[in-house]
């Protein structure tokens, strides 16, 4: 608030001249600082209310959680739920965990490297159906995933994927957005530059590897983290491909979960603990790439 | 010299013939791949929604069409526009429905994500950062665990809101349950999806206006508040309008992400109660997997894709006039 209203003196200076009653000018200011402070931390609470819910559920004891009306803070806060979950033999944890780490890990590799394959060749070079190739990729991403749902799903099928991890993976290595915002990132990098490579001698995939991706850093890290929290999160295509519970997802498995435990709400508030906490882990260390992602593409 | 000359001519060449070889080797692949997957996907989506598919009956040689999954031709459109038989009234309140998300959230998403982008733009330093990472925090939760976190905060006995209303001296309501409850003419289930859904997604916008809103120079707004405007008037006249191309891509994604909720839907009400939150896509799911009515399920997706891409260009056309001309 302080530093705030400092800044702001020297905006002021500049306009007390104009401005017959600086005074009350003044006054009015830190009144609207201070009401877009009020504003915010409103906002701040309604957005934390949820969370902070979820995870005093997950601390209730089930007698306090069976009160009406409900407490809001846990009276006698325990970790026995979380214990109660790691030791479910119906739920091995660890496994779906690293199902969806095993997707969503595949995913981010597979997608960085042709994004930013196909971003290069789009930015750097010339060839016959250049153009038409582009345009194909500008349609998929206009096409909803639910139009070509059903008929991924019957490929799957005859490829004997379906129920597979693999299934999840083999489908996704192409993605338009990535290709678009590496070709953007890639038109940046000099022609100087890989042509001096290649009177040194090097030859097409020594510059992409050398060069270009070197130079991608940001790039990779932003398209990378979207990537990653998009398939952690995803829902619909992995219900659709895996019915085998061992082979789930966490998302698949939360559901499943709750499914079972709809009469015991702080189970399933302590099984959504666990599966949205990490996420929210990864989100703390890598947001400023995903802020700067979601502005540069728009996408989710 | 004329030596010098032969040896770079070739090597000119040998990087030519080296170029084509890279370009060759990372389109033919690809072009190998996205005909198997993704082509071969949007034509099979395609044909199927003549056909009455199932994948359980054995069909023709080709994809399986024909044979017991005879060719209907348009019978599904058909179907669809008459609206008798039981699986086209359930697409018609499913359309219905979409369209009623969709056009809820579209406003009060740009209610709640401008203003809040411009209260957080006015805040300096690092205390800008701190709020901007906050409030995006549900952006990227997990779909499902919003639906499950929201369906708690819903639930009639355990629930928050409940509890607040219990203090205040009313009696529980069953949002996600109850039928005969409305608000607005629209049932208070959907109310209900519209607010988790608003909760969980405003991150995204209110991380573009912030983004959109610093590329504005800080001068044009205090020139007009020189000028007399007070600070609304500079907000709606002056930034509004420099807004405008972000305005149109942020209203063309909200609209396009919502005609394709699912996830919430399917976790907080599975399209309940009564079918009041029963939209396209979950529609989509029950009978293509459920049903195992995959030519209709086709046929509806390809009604989900004519709306987007009808939207997409009226939204253009809407928001473009004003400054082309």
């Amino acid at each position: 608030m302080a530093v705030a209203a400092s800044q702001k003196t020297a905006n002021d200076v500049r306009k007390t001249r104009k401005n017959p009653n600086p005074k009350r000018l003044g006054t009015r200011r830190d009144l609207e600082g201070l009401l877009v402070y009020v504003l915010l931390t409103l906002g701040l609470s309604m957005t934390l209310l949820p969370f902070f819910w979820m995870i005093f559920s997950a601390l209730k004891t089930p007698t306090e959680m069976a009160r009406i009306p409900p407490t809001f803070f846990p009276e006698n806060p325990t970790l026995d739920n979380f214990e109660t979950i790691l030791h479910d033999p119906q739920l091995p944890l660890l496994r779906f965990y690293g199902n969806s780490l095993f997707v969503a890990v595949s995913n981010v590799i597979s997608t960085l490297f042709t994004s930013s394959l196909l971003g290069y060749l789009f930015a750097k070079y010339e060839f016959r159906g250049k153009q038409a190739l582009f345009g194909y990729f500008l349609l998929t991403m206009m096409i909803p995933g639910q139009v070509t749902m059903i008929p991924g799903y019957l490929i799957l099928v005859k490829l004997h994927l379906i129920n597979t991890l693999w299934g999840l993976i083999l489908t996704s290595f192409l993605n338009a957005f990535g290709i678009f915002m590496m070709r953007q990132f890639i038109e940046t990098i000099p022609d100087e530059l890989l042509d001096a490579a290649r009177i040194d001698g090097a030859s097409e995939w020594q510059i992409y590897a050398r060069v270009v991706v070197p130079q991608l850093g940001p790039a990779l890290a932003t398209l990378g983290t979207l990537t990653f929290m998009s398939n952690w999160n995803s829902y619909l295509w992995p219900m659709v491909v895996i019915t085998e519970k061992e082979r789930r997802t966490l998302p698949i498995i939360l559901t499943w979960y709750s499914d079972q435990h709809g009469a015991r709400p702080h189970m399933q508030m302590t099984a959504t603990v666990m599966v949205v906490i990490p996420i929210l882990l990864v989100y703390f260390f890598f947001q400023r790439w995903i802020v700067q992602g979601i502005t540069m593409t728009g996408f989710k | 010299m004329s030596v010098r000359a032969s040896r770079s001519r070739r090597r000119r060449g040998g990087v030519e013939a080296g170029q084509r070889r890279f370009i060759l080797g990372v389109t033919i692949p690809t072009v190998l791949y996205a005909a198997g997957l993704n082509v071969l996907s949007i034509v099979w989506a395609f044909a199927l929604m003549f056909f009455e598919y199932s994948p359980g009956r054995g069909g023709g040689p080709i994809l399986g069409l024909g044979g017991n999954n005879p060719f209907v031709g348009l019978a599904h459109f058909r179907n669809m526009i008459e609206g008798v038989t039981l699986e086209a009234r359930l697409f018609h309140t499913s359309l219905k429905n979409t369209l009623i998300f969709a056009f809820a959230v579209l406003p009060l998403n740009l209610i709640l994500t401008l203003p809040l982008a411009a209260l957080i733009e006015s805040v300096r330093g690092q205390l800008r950062s701190a709020f901007r990472a906050i409030y995006f925090l549900p952006a990227v939760t997990a779909s499902v665990g919003v639906a499950l976190m929201w369906g708690h905060m819903y639930h009639p006995q355990e629930g928050l809101l409940n509890a607040a209303i219990r203090t205040l001296g009313g009696s529980p309501v069953f949002w996600l349950s109850d039928p005969r409850l409305s608000f607005l003419g629209v049932s208070v289930a959907m109310w209900s999806v519209v607010i988790a859904y608003l909760w969980q997604d405003y991150g995204y916008n209110m991380v573009i206006f912030v983004a959109a809103l610093q590329g504005i120079p800080k001068e044009f707004g205090e020139a007009a508040m020189i000028d007399g405007a007070g600070a609304w008037q500079a907000f709606r006249h002056v930034t509004i309008p420099l807004l405008r191309p972000t305005l149109l891509f942020v209203c063309v994604m909200t609209m396009l992400s919502s005609f394709q909720v699912f996830d919430i839907i399917q976790v907080m009400t599975n399209g309940g109660p009564r079918d009041q939150t029963r939209v396209l896509v979950l529609d989509i799911y029950l009978n293509a997997f459920r049903y195992q009515r995959m030519g209709w399920a086709a046929a509806a997706s390809f009604v989900l894709l004519l709306v987007v891409m009808l939207v997409t260009v009226v939204q253009m056309r809407l928001l473009r006039t004003e400054w082309e001309y």
